[in-house]
């Protein structure tokens, strides 16, 4: 299983000492790691201009490793224009991107493809091959790099379990529901387990149960699988769900959705606003509802 | 941008699509059965109207000529005026432009839907060239497949001409194909072999590039595919013009 790998590190330390020594090791060894200081995402001054308008202006903003950056906006105001271009799909009029510490601003397709690698992306219609089944959908990457077909299966089946998805493997997408496609999108994302995952509106046009599931997700991948994210949303209960719950697996290796506060304090969840290509709030979610801005408060609020 | 600027941007763009469809059929990863899927489609799926259109297009064209060629008591001739005009001209412009119709659309609304979809997008986040995986396997079912399309065209129109001229003319089977026989070069072969090529090559290339640039959601796809269906066609009988006048030079055909 996915948890439990990322959970129970790799056992370096040799097998005679005690588990919980091991967790301390492990936990200061990441710590010390300097890579870590180096941000998963930097946006350095970008500005995008798409017929004579600025989509972007003067952007720029860190997410650093295993920390989601939930931005907030409003239809139109450079959201979805930010994340296709961590991915390279749209390229900046001026500024610098940076992908885990290297400068991607001017990368060809043929480079940019290297740098895919390391990256999920969860479009906001889940963006499925309709001519592909789920299972070829989830399979994709995999075909493409010519790994053997049991081994596909095996990393088919585990992505589509992560997303409680597993009977829908021989389904067409156009027999999914928009939450099911959606799933699915995310398995095939998460194919080869990307340190950085992009979520564009992943919600959107869902019923409540079924938007919490996947801000489930979401927080499975921050919290125990040190994911680094972009979460793209105008729904403010995806903001109330990823900023003040975590998941942590109990003693029955279940993973369970604990309210920040009775144990731990929440601090890899932080918040953009974004109005007319432009930061307008950076910070805690706190902060933001604290904003005295009033196009915030109007949003918060809903009126 | 005036109109000039947008004809000679979009002449670049395809051809660079071209230029990048053709690299990727010499690189690694090659789509094997992606381009056999495409060939059966374009292909076995055109077969039958090209036939149907091969061989009432011969046999009209036996119909209309048969009374004006026995004013000249040149009947024999029938089988040569036919077979000229088939392989030369009708041959390959019909055939490509029933491909136009039912492939051209097809590929330039597949891609369009692709790409309001986000597909494509999410086909180059998985780390994919949607030139090589989509594009360059079109292409080559086109090249493959037109070429062949074209050749059953003359064979049917022929065989079309033949049945109109001696079931319904009453002329000796052997005169109507003597003179076919004796009327086609090889000259006029290779002409009618290379015209489909060209074709092929340039309606894939609109389509492709029409489908990529579908902008606009389901209207853009609408927009896009009569734009590829329209465009391929103008250039197909344009091209077709500038060929023959080539191909008259190149082969020697005629002064």
């Amino acid at each position: 299983m996915m948890t439990q790998t990322s959970i129970d590190r790799p056992d370096e330390q040799g097998p005679d000492l005690q588990v919980s020594h091991e967790a301390a090791e492990s936990t200061f060894r990441e710590v010390d790691d300097s890579e870590r200081a180096i941000p998963a995402i930097e946006f350095r001054d970008v500005t995008m201009i798409f017929d004579g308008r600025k989509i972007l202006n003067n952007l720029s903003f860190k997410v650093m490793k295993g920390e989601t950056k939930i931005i907030l906006g409003g239809s139109g105001c450079g959201k979805s224009t930010t994340i296709k271009l961590v991915l390279g799909l749209l390229k900046p009029d001026s500024g610098q991107i940076l992908v885990d510490g290297e400068d991607i601003t001017n990368y060809g397709e043929a480079e940019m493809m290297k740098v895919r690698k390391k990256i999920g992306m969860i479009f906001q219609e889940g963006a499925l091959f309709d001519s592909l089944s789920v299972y070829e959908n989830v399979a994709f990457k995999l075909h493409e790099q010519g790994v053997p077909e049991a081994d596909v299966e095996n990393e088919v089946r585990r992505m589509l379990r992560f997303v409680n998805l597993e009977e829908a493997i021989d389904k067409m997408p156009s027999e999914l529901s928009g939450g099911m496609r959606r799933r699915v999108g995310i398995a095939r994302a998460l194919v080869g387990d990307p340190k950085i995952v992009m979520f564009d509106e992943p919600t959107a046009g869902l019923d409540p149960p079924t938007a919490r599931t996947i801000c489930e997700l979401a927080m499975k991948l921050r919290d125990l699988e040190d994911v680094s994210s972009i979460f793209v949303t105008h729904e403010m209960n995806n903001l109330d769900y990823l900023c003040s719950e975590y998941a942590v697996v109990n003693e029955a290796g279940e993973v369970v959705y604990e309210i920040e506060g009775e144990k731990l304090c929440l601090i890899n969840s932080k918040v953009l606003m974004m109005r007319d290509g432009q930061v307008i709030f950076s910070g805690t979610d706190e902060t933001l509802r604290k904003a005295d801005d009033k196009y915030i408060q109007k949003f918060l609020r809903g009126h | 941008m005036n109109i000039l600027t947008r004809l000679l941007l979009e002449l670049q763009e395809m051809s660079l699509l071209a230029a990048r469809a053709a690299r990727g059929i010499f690189k690694k990863p090659r789509y094997v059965p992606e381009t056999l899927a495409q060939m059966d489609s374009v292909g076995v799926g055109s077969l039958t109207i090209i036939i149907l259109t091969g061989f009432f297009t011969g046999g009209v064209l036996s119909l209309q000529t048969y009374q004006t060629l026995a004013s000249y008591g040149a009947t024999d001739q029938l089988g040569y005026l036919v077979s000229i005009s088939l392989v030369r001209e009708l041959g390959p412009v019909l055939c490509a432009l029933m491909v136009t119709g039912r492939v051209v659309s097809a590929i330039s609304a597949e891609l369009g839907s692709m790409v309001v979809s986000e597909q494509v997008d999410a086909m180059r986040a998985l780390g994919t060239d949607p030139i090589r995986k989509l594009v360059a396997p079109r292409m080559i079912a086109l090249l493959v497949t037109l070429p062949l399309l074209t050749l059953i065209a003359d064979v049917m129109g022929i065989t079309g001409g033949w049945v109109v001229s001696t079931f319904l003319f009453g002329l000796p089977s052997s005169t109507f194909l003597n003179s076919v026989r004796d009327g086609i070069t090889t000259d006029d072969i290779i002409g009618g072999i290379i015209k489909p090529l060209v074709f092929a090559f340039l309606m894939g290339t609109i389509a492709c590039h029409k489908g990529l640039k579908t902008e606009g959601g389901t209207v853009g796809v609408g927009r896009s595919t009569t734009s590829a269906v329209v465009t391929a066609s103008i250039i197909v009988i344009i091209a077709d013009f500038i060929l023959a006048r080539a191909l008259q030079l190149i082969l020697g055909t005629q002064p």
